[in-house]
Parts: C-alpha cells; sequence; structure tokens
C-alpha cells in the first residue's frame, strides 16, 4: 500500500512537471529541454530556505518558485537569439552548467546532496497527506493551464506557433509572451521542486539531469503536446508502466536495467507509431510536429518542392 | 495635409543588391497610393522597411511625428500601421474571427497577469472586439464562416480575412501589398469595395499593385520604383503619360 | 614558479587523454554537418562499440586489434541502422528537432540499460593490463598508450581529411552537406551520404571507445552522462560545420582540464567544462570565431 501510494505521489509530481513542461512546449513552441533544472532550483531554493533561514515550508516553496520564474529570464532571453533548433542544445546547456554549479557548492551539499529537509506531513499518513496535497496541485495546475489556453493569451500563443511575424504585424509582442510563459513554467516546476525537496526530504543534483528531462519530454510526447489532459496521461502511463516490472520481483541489477529498456521502447513505439501522443487529434492540436503547420506525408523528393526550398537557400 | 507616415533618405543593401536606394516618400490621410514597378523594385521590402521586418542601413521612418525606425514590428503596429501580406498569412490553426479579435489594437491578452487575475475586464474586450469583428466579416462576406478554421479557407478567402484582420486595429496608416494578386471574380469585387471604402474614411492608404486599371480607378497618386528607387511620384494619369516609366515597366514584363 | 617541464607534462598528458575525446568530438560535428543531426544516440553507439569489443576480448579471449572488426561491424551498422531507421522516417515525416533529441537521447539510454544488464555496472576495462611502459623524452613522461593513443588519433584524423577533401564520395559529403537539394539534382544520393556519414562515425567512435577503454575503467553509463557531454562541447565551441576544428577543440578543452589542476581543485574542473559550454552558447551561438587559415587554397578547421 505504502509502495502505491509512494507510486502515486511519483506520478502526480510528474504530472505537475508535465503540464507545465507542455505550457512552454506543446503551447509555446519554445522547444526548451531545461525544465527539470527549474524543478531542481525550486527543490534547493525552497529545502535551503527552510534549514538556513528557518522559513516556514509553504512560504519557502512560494518563494522558491517566483525565484524560479525569475531565473527563468536568461533562458527565454537566449531563446530570442537563436533559432529553435539550435535552443534545444541551448536550454540543454543552460541545464547542466546550473547543474554543475549546484554541484560543486558547498551549501547544496555538492554531488552528495542535500538531506534531513523539513517536512510538512508526519506520523503514519504521512503518505496520504502528501499525495492529497498532490493531488491539489495536479488540479489546480490543470485549471491554470486550461484557463490560460482557453484565453485571449492562448489564442495569442498559437497564433506564435503559427507564424511570429505576422502575429509581430498584428501588435502583439511574442518576446513578452514568450519571457511571461517561460515564467509561468518555471515557476510551476519550482512549485513542483519545492514539494518534491518537502516529501522526500533528500536532494541530489544527479535527479535533475539530462534523464529527467528525456523522461518528461516523453510524457508530454506520448500523452500529446497541446493538450489540456495528454501530460497528465503520459506522466501516469510512464510513471507506472515501467513500475509494473517491480511485481516480477526481480534483483535490482536486473530490474532496474529492464524497467529503463521498458520506458525506452515505450518512447520509441510512440514516436514512430504515434507522433501525436494519446491525446493528440488532427484537428489544431496535439503532437510534436503539429504546431508548425508542417503537413505530414508532404513529400520532400518532389521537384518543385526542392526547387522552392533551393530558391530559398541561394536567397531570392 | 501632412503626411502622418514619412520615410527619409531610406536604404537598405542585401550584400549586392540594393533594396533601397534613398528613397523618401509620405504618405497622407485620405490619400490611396498606388506603388508600382516591375518585379524586385524593392515595392515589398519597402513595406518591410516601414513596418520593422527589415531594419533600414540608413534613414528614418516617422509615424505621426514620432520616429519609428528603432522600434519592433510590434510597436509599430501599435502605433497605427497596418499591413497585409502578399501570401495572407493567416493563422491556420485559428478560426477566422480568431484571427481577426488578434488584431484588436487593445488586446486583453497582451499580458499574462491581466489574463489570469482579471478576467472580468478581459471578458468584456473581447465581447467588444468580437461585435467589431463579426462587422468587418460581414464587410468581407465571410461572416457565415466565422467559426471554420482559417486553413478550410480558399486563397482568396485567406486574402480577404488578411484584409479584414488588417482593418481590425483601426490603424491610421494601411499598407495593403498585392491584395488583389491570384484574386479573381466575386473576391476581385468584394476586396476592392473594401478598398475604396477605407480610403473614404480618411485612412492612409498605400498599395502594391501590378494591376494597372485598378491603380487608374482607385488611386489618386502613384509612386513608381525601379531598382530600389522612386523614380516618379505623383497623380496618376500624369505617370501613366511618362512614356519612359511605362517602357520600363512593360519592357521589364515582357 | 613553475617548472617548465611540469607544464610540458601536463600539456602532454592532457593532449593524450584527450585523444579519444578529440575523435568522440569529430564523429559528433561530422553527422552534425552532413546529416544535420546532433546524434546523441552516439552515446549509444560508443555503448555498442565498447561491448561488442568487451565481448571480443573478455569472452572469447582475442587480442584488442583482433576483436577491432568485431566492434567496428557491430558499430557501422547500428550506425547504419539509426540513420535508415530513425532517422530517415523522422526527417521524412518531417519532425521537429525536439523529436530527433527525444529519439537519438532514449537510444543511447536503451543502449546504456542493455549494456547494464549484460555487462554489468561495475567499471570494466578492455584489457587487464592498461600501465603501459613508461619512457622519458626530454623531461617529459610519455607512456606506450600515450604514442598509440596519439598516433591512431592523428592518422584517422588525416585518413578522414584526405577522404572528405580527395576522393568523390567525400566531396560529395561536403556537398550534401551545403545544399542537400542542390546535390540530389545533380545526382549525390542523400541517403547514401548519410549512411557513409553514419560508418564514419562509426570508425571514429570505435577507435575512441577502445583507447578509452584501454586506458581507465568505464560504466556503461559513461558514454552518456560524461563524454558525450564532451564531445557536445566541443562541437559547440567549434560551431556547426567546423568538423576538424571541434576535434581541436576537444584537444585544447583537455589540455586546460590538465592546467587547471594546477589552479583548482580538481573537483571544479568539470565545472570548467560547462561555464566553457554556457559561455560558448550564449556569447558565440555561432561557435568561436577561428583566424581562416588556409593551406594551399584549403581552408582548415572547417569541412
Amino acid at each position: 500500500m505504502e509502495y502505491l501510494l509512494t507510486l502515486a505521489i511519483l506520478a502526480a509530481l510528474s504530472a505537475v512537471l508535465a503540464i507545465g513542461l507542455n505550457l512552454v512546449l506543446g503551447y509555446g513552441g519554445l522547444l526548451s529541454v531545461a525544465h527539470p533544472i527549474f524543478y531542481g532550483l525550486g527543490a534547493y531554493a525552497s529545502a535551503l530556505l527552510t534549514m538556513q533561514a528557518n522559513v516556514p515550508i509553504p512560504l519557502a516553496i512560494v518563494l522558491a518558485a517566483l525565484g524560479c520564474a525569475a531565473a527563468s529570464v536568461p533562458l527565454a532571453l537566449c531563446s530570442l537569439r537563436v533559432s529553435g533548433d539550435y535552443f534545444v542544445i541551448v536550454s540543454l546547456g543552460f541545464q547542466l552548467a546550473v547543474l554543475q554549479i549546484i554541484n560543486n557548492l558547498e551549501i547544496t551539499g555538492a554531488s552528495g546532496g542535500l538531506s534531513r529537509i523539513p517536512t510538512f506531513a508526519h506520523g503514519s499518513d504521512r503518505n496520504l497527506i502528501c499525495l492529497g496535497v498532490l493531488l491539489v496541485a495536479v488540479a489546480a495546475t490543470l485549471v491554470l493551464v486550461r484557463t490560460l489556453v482557453q484565453s485571449p493569451f492562448g489564442r495569442a500563443l498559437t497564433a506564435m506557433r503559427n507564424d511570429e511575424e505576422a502575429l509581430s504585424a498584428l501588435g502583439r509582442d511574442p518576446v513578452r509572451m514568450k519571457i511571461s510563459i517561460f515564467a509561468l513554467s518555471a515557476g510551476i516546476a519550482g512549485f513542483a521542486g519545492g514539494l518534491y525537496a518537502h516529501i522526500f526530504q533528500f536532494l541530489t543534483p544527479s535527479q535533475f539531469g539530462i534523464e529527467t528531462s528525456t523522461a518528461l519530454l516523453t510524457m508530454v510526447v506520448v500523452g500529446g503536446t497541446a493538450t489540456i489532459w495528454g501530460p497528465l496521461v503520459g506522466a501516469l502511463l510512464m510513471t507506472c508502466v515501467p513500475q509494473a516490472i517491480q511485481f516480477l520481483d526481480l534483483p535490482q541489477a536486473i530490474g532496474g536495467p529492464i524497467q529503463g529498456m521498458i520506458f525506452s521502447v515505450l518512447v520509441l513505439i510512440f514516436l514512430f507509431l504515434r507522433p501525436q501522443g494519446l491525446m493528440g487529434g488532427s484537428r489544431g492540436g496535439g503532437g510534436l510536429d503539429a504546431w508548425s503547420g508542417r503537413r505530414p506525408g508532404r513529400s520532400s523528393r518532389r521537384p518543385d518542392v526542392i526547387v522552392e526550398r533551393l530558391a530559398e537557400e541561394v536567397g531570392s | 495635409m501632412s503626411a502622418i507616415l514619412q520615410v527619409i533618405g531610406l536604404r537598405k543593401r542585401f550584400g549586392g543588391i540594393v533594396v533601397a536606394d534613398d528613397i523618401t516618400l509620405g504618405l497622407r490621410p485620405g490619400e490611396v497610393v498606388g506603388l508600382i514597378g516591375p518585379n524586385g523594385a524593392g515595392k515589398t521590402s519597402l513595406f518591410n522597411l516601414i513596418t520593422g521586418v527589415i531594419r533600414p542601413d540608413s534613414g528614418t521612418i516617422m509615424m505621426d511625428g514620432v520616429r519609428i525606425d528603432t522600434l519592433r514590428l510590434s510597436e509599430r503596429a501599435q502605433m497605427g500601421i497596418a499591413r497585409t501580406w502578399q501570401h495572407a498569412r493567416s493563422f491556420p490553426s485559428l478560426t477566422l474571427l480568431d484571427n481577426l479579435l488578434l488584431g484588436a489594437r487593445d488586446y486583453p491578452g497582451d499580458s499574462l497577469l491581466r489574463t489570469l487575475l482579471q478576467p472580468g475586464i478581459s471578458r468584456r474586450m473581447e465581447a467588444e472586439a468580437e461585435q467589431r469583428a463579426m462587422q468587418l466579416l460581414e464587410r468581407v462576406r465571410l461572416a457565415h464562416k466565422a467559426h471554420d478554421l482559417a486553413s478550410d479557407l480558399s486563397y482568396g478567402q485567406q486574402k480577404l480575412l488578411g484584409m479584414a484582420r488588417a482593418l481590425m486595429s483601426e490603424g491610421a496608416c494601411l499598407l495593403l501589398d498585392e491584395p488583389m494578386a491570384a484574386v479573381e471574380g466575386r473576391t476581385y469585387a468584394i476586396m476592392r469595395e473594401v478598398i475604396e471604402q477605407e480610403a473614404h474614411r480618411g485612412q492612409a492608404v498605400c498599395i502594391v499593385e501590378h494591376n494597372v486599371g485598378f491603380i487608374r480607378d482607385l488611386c489618386s497618386r502613384g509612386v513608381f520604383m525601379a531598382a530600389g528607387k522612386v523614380l516618379a511620384d505623383g497623380p496618376v494619369d500624369e505617370l501613366m503619360k511618362m512614356k519612359d516609366l511605362t517602357a520600363l515597366y512593360f519592357g521589364a514584363a515582357a | 614558479m613553475l617548472d617548465p617541464s611540469i607544464l610540458l607534462q601536463l600539456a602532454w598528458t592532457g593532449f593524450a587523454n584527450a585523444s579519444f575525446t578529440c575523435l568522440f568530438a569529430v564523429a559528433l560535428s561530422l553527422v552534425l554537418k552532413v546529416n544535420r543531426i546532433w546524434n546523441f544516440a552516439q552515446a549509444g553507439m560508443m555503448v555498442c562499440a565498447y561491448g561488442f569489443m568487451y565481448a571480443g576480448t573478455r569472452w572469447l579471449g582475442l587480442d584488442v586489434l583482433a576483436a577491432l572488426p568485431i566492434g567496428l561491424v557491430s558499430t557501422a551498422a547500428l550506425g547504419l541502422a539509426l540513420e535508415r531507421f530513425g532517422f530517415r522516417p523522422l526527417r521524412r515525416r518531417g519532425s521537429s528537432s525536439l523529436t530527433f533529441f527525444i529519439f537519438t537521447l532514449v537510444v543511447s539510454q536503451l543502449c546504456t540499460y542493455l549494456a547494464e544488464l549484460i555487462i554489468g555496472t561495475e567499471s570494466t576495462t578492455l584489457i587487464d593490463n592498461v600501465v603501459t611502459p613508461v619512457r622519458l623524452i626530454g623531461d617529459v613522461a610519455v607512456s606506450d598508450w600515450d604514442i598509440w593513443a596519439t598516433s591512431t588519433m592523428l592518422v584517422l584524423l588525416l585518413a578522414l581529411a584526405v577522404f572528405l577533401k580527395l576522393t568523390r564520395w567525400g566531396q560529395r559529403l561536403i556537398a550534401v552537406a551545403d545544399s542537400p537539394d542542390l546535390a540530389e539534382l545533380y545526382g549525390t544520393s542523400r541517403d547514401t551520404a548519410y549512411g557513409i556519414t553514419m560508418v564514419l562515425a562509426a570508425i571514429l567512435t570505435t577507435a575512441g571507445m577502445v583507447l578509452l577503454g584501454t586506458k581507465a575503467p568505464t560504466v556503461p553509463s559513461s558514454p552518456l552522462q560524461e563524454f558525450l557531454l564532451l564531445a557536445l562541447l566541443a562541437t559547440i565551441l567549434a560551431g556547426v560545420g567546423n568538423v576538424f576544428a571541434a576535434g581541436l577543440a576537444a584537444l585544447l578543452v583537455g589540455i586546460g582540464q590538465g592546467f587547471a589542476v594546477l589552479f583548482m581543485p580538481a573537483q571544479w574542473t568539470p565545472m570548467l567544462v560547462y561555464a566553457l559550454m554556457a559561455v560558448a552558447i550564449v556569447v558565440f551561438p555561432r561557435g568561436v570565431k577561428l583566424p581562416r587559415i588556409r593551406w594551399r587554397g584549403v581552408v582548415l578547421g572547417a569541412g
């Protein structure tokens, strides 16, 4: 039972993260893989605020979230300077660089990490309490994203994905929009990080690296980008299915890699067979490749397409 | 009457290609200016320079007495410059109505915080904008498709949509890039009617067009460009009489 | 006051130890240049190369050189499979770079998990005795391994340069890198070019892993955690399209890391690497501008 509760807690945390990532990635169309770093920054910030400055836990979590929103601004500004494709690499570099800093600072416990972080749930029912708090967080995040997506801001985001320049010519400011959406997404991740820190009470930098990036990305992809329920479904699926291996009671040396392999194979299946994700449909949303307006199946070998592209390259 | 949009000494080159060679031009309210010339003359580039898609190498652009050449695209649009594109560039994932709502000058979604924290005000602003949007859709005869996706429209309809979208902001200066290109029949008639209406309303309109008949009918003034330079600027019928210009134009086209 | 011989020693050791990172960086940069893909699956190729070499030397009892073909063939097969069954369908679909990112990373992770399952998670080497005889050249201690490593690296780089500049297929690869559509109109099959590039990358990767495996204990997760990121840094510093400059960058970073030990505690040197990457990305989004050195009319560093 405890095991199931812990699994549910992990799934719920992943859900909040995935929903937040979908905001910047799916709806914003900004190819950032650095999401886990805000998760990590939020976790460490909240932990340190409570441990070093005796800030009460709820306040620490909120402050950590706000700090993460602010920390996302440099990354958002970078996104304006480089092309979308290269930004994947830029955001990865940002994530790894910040991670290295955390890995080397004494105050964060360096690679050994931070332990004995204070918690808000005590007693035999603590897992239940934590899960309760997280379910509220998931619901709140869903409501937030849904409100946003269906709002005028959400409409502008879709337009920005379709044609940023045409949107600018109408008087809307994509720069401001990108900074806002990054900040909100990072704030959500930071909030989740704070919760994580005070639930599991132990942090190491390795929890926020490239594997976490991949895991989160796949949750969003498998669930369906630019959909409201997609990330939640993706998080549930990708957290629970690999864990099913636990029921086989294999030794860790075998079970660990197999669990990882199940995860990887699942991702590959979805990438190739159902790129729009579980919740992604064909009309107006869903799927990593959907936002650019590119029509799939448009053969790149047709002579007229080739000539068109050549003309672009040569410069007309 | 003084010009509301003034371009002074604009220059721009891309490597060896000069797209703007010391262009000085003014657009006055209530005037419909036809920007004509052979392909590659720099007409669309001039629009791009004015709206902010590209930055000039030198020169100034003034809108309503304020210098705008250092401003971003979105900021210039906020100052009242509206444009249409040669290839419509509507937002395919959105409905026609949504496309138009994005053109409102005062858009509730410009601020993320306002969207989240002041839903009531947003709703009110949207309701007003929606009324205007539907009126514009009526004018371009697309009101019945208001809730269809823009990607479902034909090419001609997309251009009408682009036109309506540009009118949403009620900007003082309207730049139309080949609104009649690849458009015919009923769409042509609707487009022409809308442009005439705008001219009567007192906007400063500038149209890039190849259709000489259209220019003669609609434009009070013509500007002839070739190879990045303004070669002639005056009443349309006088322009049409200049032999060397017509030779240049039709010679190039032949 | 620093003894120049110490500096020279650190420089040499840094240089020799960076030989395999150089090969990895060149491989990554080459695939980026021609196939236009940030091939994070190279870590998977590294694991594959190591795994098959390990099987050859440890299970079949072969000599490293005898086991080399096993490593080469298997890694080349993986590279070709990646291109044919992974990159090509994604490319045809017009997939975004994020899709490629996820795909390549997941492939690497899959290879890593597979290796962990088969070889185990403990650190291993390809041969039992990784300590080779050392001789003094001047004041600098040079080991046999140092010599193999640096010669292998230089020979392979030279071979690649000759291939790219002087052979027809090499020039076709460059043509595809510059303009795939134009190259195709002139009769070069893009898919063949992409395949050849992956094979070249496989050769460089396998060689690099052999050098690594005969020098230091490795775990299956090292390629993804450590070496791929060094290759990534070098590629970013050199800029997209500058294959040999990426190799040079890898060597310079290696030498720099060797020196860094003089004035910062060892644990901070990875930090130096990432700081460099952060600076490189932000300040030089298109790569550090190297002076264009011409030799017999050919621009060094590019191509």
